[in-house]
C-alpha cells in the first residue's frame, strides 16, 4: 500500500488542473487484491484518511466522523465489487468547505451501468422516494441504495469519470463542514 | 494491513423498565447475517413492549449501511404489524449523522419520531455557560495560570505531548498551553457550542492555529482509545452530577505511561480578611447551593480518592491560593462579583430562596470583595489539582 500525503506530493499536476481549485491531500494505492483479503479494510481505511483529511476542520471529530462514515460507505462499495487484478486509488482533495473524494476501482460492465444509473438518479426528485422504498421494502441494501443515501444525508455531490478498461472512477463531493456545524 | 485502530466496541442492551434498546459503538458489519444477535435481541425486547418504544443510538459512533437497513426493516416491520406501539429514536448532535440517517424513518412511518439529545447533557451547568460568564472565565483562567504554569511540569506537561483538554469551555487554557509548552497536538473538548465559537473565534482573531476544538460529551467521547500523553481537565468534575464517569472517559483516551490532570474547588475553604466570618458563611452555603443542583464544589481534596477509584497509580496531589495578591486585586474582586451575580443572582433564585436569605448570602460575596481591595486586606480561593498515571 502506498500512502501520499499533502506534504511529500506536489501541490498540483495537470491532472489536478482539470477540477481547478481542488488541492490534493492524501492518496492511497493498494493492491486490489490486498484490499480485498479482509473486510475490515473499509473501516481501517475510512478511519485513517477521515482523521488525515480532518485535522484543521473547524471541528476535527466531528467532521471525521462524518467522513468515515462516508467514505466508508464507499469502500464498501468497491470491496463488493470483487474484482480482483488491478489496483484501489483512493484520493482526497479540499476545495473551501468541501473534500473531494476519487475512487478508482476495477469494476465489471454490469456494474458500471448500474453505478452510473444509481449516480445520475441521485439529483433527482425522486432519489429520496427511491432511498425510503429500498429502505422498507429491500432485504439488503443493494450499491445504488448506498450511493442515494450519500446524497440525501450527506449531501454528497456525485459523478463518475469515465475510465478505459475495466475500471470506474467514482467521483465525490462532500460538504461536510457545513453540515458538522 | 495492520489495523490502524480499534472501533469502539458494539453493544446492543434491552432496559426493560424504560423499554429501551441501547446500540453504541460502532459497527460495520460485511453482512447482515452478522446482525443476527442483535436483531434477535430487538425484536424479542419489541415483543414485550407496550405504549413507547425508546430506540437509544446516543453513543452510537458508526453504522454501515447494511446494518443500519437490518435494524431499520425491523422498526419498520413492526409499526406495520403493531400501529399501536410507537417509536422514539434518540440520537445525538455529537455524532453528527445519525439524527438525518436515523429521521428518513420517520418519513416511512409517521409513528417513529427523532428527538435529539443535546442540550441536556448536564443540567445545572447552564448556569456556568452562558454568554454573561465568559468573560469571567478569562479572568479565573488568567488567575490561575500563574500558578499552573508552574505546578504543570510535575503533571506530565512537556513539550511535544500529546495533549486533550476535555472540558475545555471557552479554550484559553489551551492557548496558553500552547504558548508555553508547545505540545504537539491540542485537542480541546466542550460540550457547550457557544462557548467553542468563542475559542475558534479568539483564535482566528489572534492568528493561533493548531488546537482542535471539538464538540462533544466528555461523559461519551467519540476520542479514541489510548491517543494522549496527558489529559488535562479543569473545574470540571465538581460540576458533573457523576464525575466517575467522565473519568473512566479521561483514562480511557489516555495512553498507557501518560497522565491525567484535573483541577477542583473546596469553595467553603475561601477566605478573606477582615470579614472573615460573612465570607465563611456565604461560602459554605455556596457548597449547600451546588450540592442542591447536584454538584460538588468541595470535591478538590476528593481528587485522591477520585483518581485512586478510577484506576490511576502514581496519584500526585497539591494545592494552591489565588489571591487578590496575584497581579491586580481587581480582577480577583470581578470574579468574585460574577460569581454573586451568578450564585445569589440565578442559582438561589431558582432554588427558591427567600430574599432574607439572599441578602445575607450576597453580603458574603461583597465582603470578600471588600477584603480583596482592601489596602491591608487578604482575599483566598484554593484550588486543588492532582494527577495520576495510567498503568502500562
Amino acid at each position: 500500500m502506498l500512502v501520499t500525503s499533502e506534504a511529500t506530493s506536489p501541490r498540483t499536476t495537470p491532472e489536478d488542473t482539470v477540477d481547478g481549485a481542488f488541492a490534493p491531500m492524501i492518496q492511497i494505492d493498494m493492491e486490489i487484491a490486498d484490499f480485498l483479503s479482509a473486510w475490515p479494510h473499509c473501516d481501517y481505511l475510512s478511519t485513517y484518511m477521515a482523521r488525515m483529511v480532518s485535522h484543521n476542520r473547524s471541528d476535527s471529530v466531528l467532521h471525521s466522523t462524518l467522513f468515515s462514515s462516508a467514505l466508508n460507505e464507499l469502500l464498501e462499495l468497491s470491496f463488493r465489487m470483487r474484482r480482483l487484478s488491478g489496483s484501489l486509488v483512493c484520493r482526497v482533495s479540499r476545495r473551501d468547505t468541501v473534500e473531494r473524494v476519487e475512487l478508482t476501482f476495477p469494476c465489471a460492465q454490469e456494474d458500471r451501468q448500474l453505478c452510473e444509473e444509481a449516480v445520475a438518479h441521485s439529483k433527482a426528485k425522486e432519489a429520496q422516494d427511491r432511498y425510503l422504498n429500498s429502505l422498507s421494502e429491500d432485504l439488503v441494501p443493494s450499491s445504488a441504495m448506498m450511493l442515494r443515501e450519500l446524497a440525501i444525508n450527506y449531501d454528497a455531490v456525485l459523478r463518475i469519470k469515465a475510465d478505459d478498461g475495466d475500471t470506474i472512477t467514482l467521483i465525490a463531493d462532500l460538504p461536510l463542514e457545513g453540515l458538522a456545524n | 494491513m495492520t489495523a490502524f485502530r480499534l472501533s469502539p466496541a458494539f453493544a446492543a442492551q434491552y432496559d426493560d423498565n424504560n423499554q429501551e434498546f441501547s446500540i453504541s459503538g460502532s459497527f460495520r458489519p460485511q453482512s447482515i447475517d452478522e446482525l443476527a444477535q442483535s436483531i434477535g435481541l430487538l425484536k424479542d425486547s419489541l415483543s414485550k413492549a407496550r405504549g413507547v418504544f425508546h430506540l437509544n443510538v446516543k453513543r452510537l459512533v458508526q453504522m454501515n449501511n447494511t446494518a443500519f437497513h437490518g435494524f431499520a426493516r425491523v422498526i419498520v416491520d413492526t409499526c406495520r404489524a403493531r400501529p399501536d406501539l410507537k417509536f422514539v429514536v434518540v440520537t445525538s448532535s455529537v455524532v453528527g449523522w445519525a439524527t438525518r440517517k436515523f429521521s428518513r424513518l420517520s418519513q416511512i412511518e409517521p409513528t417513529i419520531t427523532v428527538e435529539e439529545y443535546d442540550s441536556a447533557f448536564y443540567p445545572g451547568q447552564s448556569f456556568l455557560e452562558e454568554g454573561g460568564f465568559i468573560p469571567i472565565l478569562r479572568t479565573q483562567t488568567k488567575l490561575t495560570w500563574r500558578h499552573e504554569r508552574l505546578l504543570l511540569p510535575g503533571h506530565g506537561m512537556r513539550p511535544g505531548v500529546t495533549m486533550a483538554d476535555i472540558c475545555c469551555g471557552i479554550g484559553d487554557f489551551a492557548v496558553l498551553v500552547q504558548k508555553e509548552f508547545q505540545p504537539s497536538r491540542i485537542v480541546a473538548l466542550d460540550h457547550s457550542k457557544s462557548s467553542l465559537a468563542y475559542a475558534r473565534r479568539m483564535c482566528s482573531e489572534f492568528d493561533i492555529h493548531g488546537i482542535e476544538y471539538t464538540y462533544g460529551d466528555a461523559a461519551a467521547m467519540l476520542l479514541p482509545d489510548e491517543q494522549f500523553d496527558l489529559v488535562t481537565c479543569r473545574h470540571s468534575l465538581q460540576i458533573f452530577d457523576r464525575p466517575e464517569l467522565i473519568l473512566k472517559e479521561l483514562y480511557r483516551i489516555c495512553k498507557p505511561g501518560g497522565r491525567v490532570y484535573i483541577t477542583n474547588e473546596k469553595n467553603s475553604h475561601c477566605l478573606g480578611e477582615p470579614r472573615a466570618e460573612s465570607i465563611q458563611w456565604t461560602y459554605t452555603e455556596v457548597a449547600k447551593l451546588f450540592e442542591h443542583f447536584d454538584m460538588d464544589v468541595e470535591l478538590g481534596p476528593k481528587s485522591r480518592r477520585y483518581l485512586a477509584e478510577a484506576g490511576f497509580d502514581d496519584i500526585r496531589v497539591e494545592s494552591f491560593m489565588v489571591t487578590n495578591l496575584d497581579g491586580d486585586p481587581q480582577d480577583f474582586a470581578d470574579v468574585i462579583a460574577a460569581w454573586e451575580a451568578v450564585y445569589a443572582g440565578e442559582m438561589a433564585v431558582q432554588r427558591g430562596d427567600s430574599p432574607e436569605f439572599i441578602e445575607r448570602f450576597r453580603q458574603g460575596f461583597q465582603d470578600h470583595i471588600f477584603a480583596a481591595l482592601h489596602p491591608k486586606g487578604y482575599a483566598g480561593w484554593p484550588i486543588w489539582i492532582a494527577s495520576g498515571r495510567k498503568p502500562s
